[in-house]
């Protein structure tokens, strides 16, 4: 059960980082290319964190809430460093610091991130799923992951799709959280043609 | 020093000496309960308000109203009397206030149902640093009672 939901993670992540690439990639010049297919990993909510290298490590947190057919939470997570990378390529200057332009152009770089993840899943399945205005925190990654976490609800396991990208020689890396509520997880599922996972 | 990291939903305490730290603490809410007289501190990291019956398994510290509880009676099993115990508070906070989940943040709620149930118990808060849209780390020094507030960026805060 927990594999065949694993897996099926997998494909909607494939399907949906696929397209939330290419989007992005637009807007960088044909810069940015997906480096390996997106792993899915199931993990106890208290291990979140430790995950992407720490609790104390800053993050570039984009957070949406879901809604339409299939209700629920968005997150696209960045280790700092990647995120300054991205707004490089995307504004061509080195920013050591981040001002309040920088934090709008990554806030929109996310929002682009996670309604073409959603938009693509939304195709497939003909059910409609409505990004909200995206909200955007730069913290520790702790602070960020429970955060995320308590907004979604999520008290046991956590699925995250780790996804790593590569412009300009250098690798970027993202965390994807597609936390659907629970009935509309199965809702999605079912049109895929799996059963009860 | 030994230092002892408190993950979300776990309680930890130290008698005389230690560190009992949480770090990266963003809608949650630390609480550290101390006895000065004999030493005794109690530190815990609440996730969410409430305890939930479709979550039977979790830990008790995962709730305020499960968790302010188990705090205390591992204070007392450590010696600490009710009635010298008081509690420091940090956390709470709302990261994404833009998006208005519901009238009162989650993190808002934590707050709430900490300082009901610490309340409810009698045990006074004698310092917070708790809600606003930042990250923090806290740590609480066990032979004296000292906790200290850090956010990215800036320096720890005795609190």
């Amino acid at each position: 059960m927990k594999e065949a939901r694993l897996d099926f993670l997998r494909e909607l992540a494939n399907i949906g980082t696929g397209h939330a690439t290419t989007a992005l990639s637009q807007m960088l010049n044909g810069r940015l290319f997906q480096l390996v297919v997106p792993d899915a990993q199931m993990l106890p909510f208290t291990e979140a964190a430790e995950y992407m290298g720490g609790a104390e490590q800053v993050v570039v947190g984009i957070f949406i809430v879901i809604s339409g057919d299939v209700k629920g939470h968005m997150a696209f997570l960045q280790p700092l460093e990647s995120a300054l990378v991205l707004l490089r390529l995307l504004t061509g200057i080195e920013q050591p610091e981040l001002d309040e332009l920088g934090r709008s152009a990554l806030q929109e770089l996310g929002n682009i991130m996670v309604t073409s993840y959603l938009n693509a899943l939304s195709t497939m399945t003909n059910l409609l799923m409505v990004p909200s205005v995206p909200g955007l925190a730069i913290d520790m990654a702790g602070a960020v992951w429970e955060s995320v976490l308590a907004g979604a609800q999520v008290t046991d396991e956590v699925t995250v799709i780790r996804t790593r990208f590569s412009a300009d020689g250098e690798d970027i890396e993202g965390h994807i959280l597609f936390l659907p509520d629970h009935e509309d997880f199965e809702k999605v599922a079912r049109l895929f043609g799996l059963g009860e996972l | 020093m030994t230092e002892v990291f408190v993950n979300m939903g776990e309680i930890s305490s130290s008698k005389n000496q230690g560190i009992l730290t949480t770090v990266g603490l963003g809608s949650c809410v630390g609480v550290a309960l101390y006895d000065p007289q004999v030493k005794v501190g109690v530190m815990g990291h609440i996730f969410l308000p409430q305890s939930r019956p479709n979550d039977p398994q979790a830990p008790p510290g995962k709730y305020a109203d499960t968790g302010i509880p188990a705090m205390i009676e591992e204070a007392v099993r450590l010696g600490a009397s009710r009635s010298r115990l008081h509690a420091k508070l940090a956390g709470g906070a709302n990261l994404f206030p833009n998006l208005s989940m519901s009238s009162t943040s989650i993190g808002q709620q934590n707050i709430n149902a900490v300082v009901e149930h610490l309340k409810k118990h009698g045990i006074p808060v004698v310092s917070q640093d708790v809600a606003g849209s930042h990250g923090r780390k806290m740590r609480f020094f066990v032979e004296n009672g000292v906790v200290t507030v850090t956010a990215i960026g800036k320096d720890p805060v005795e609190i």
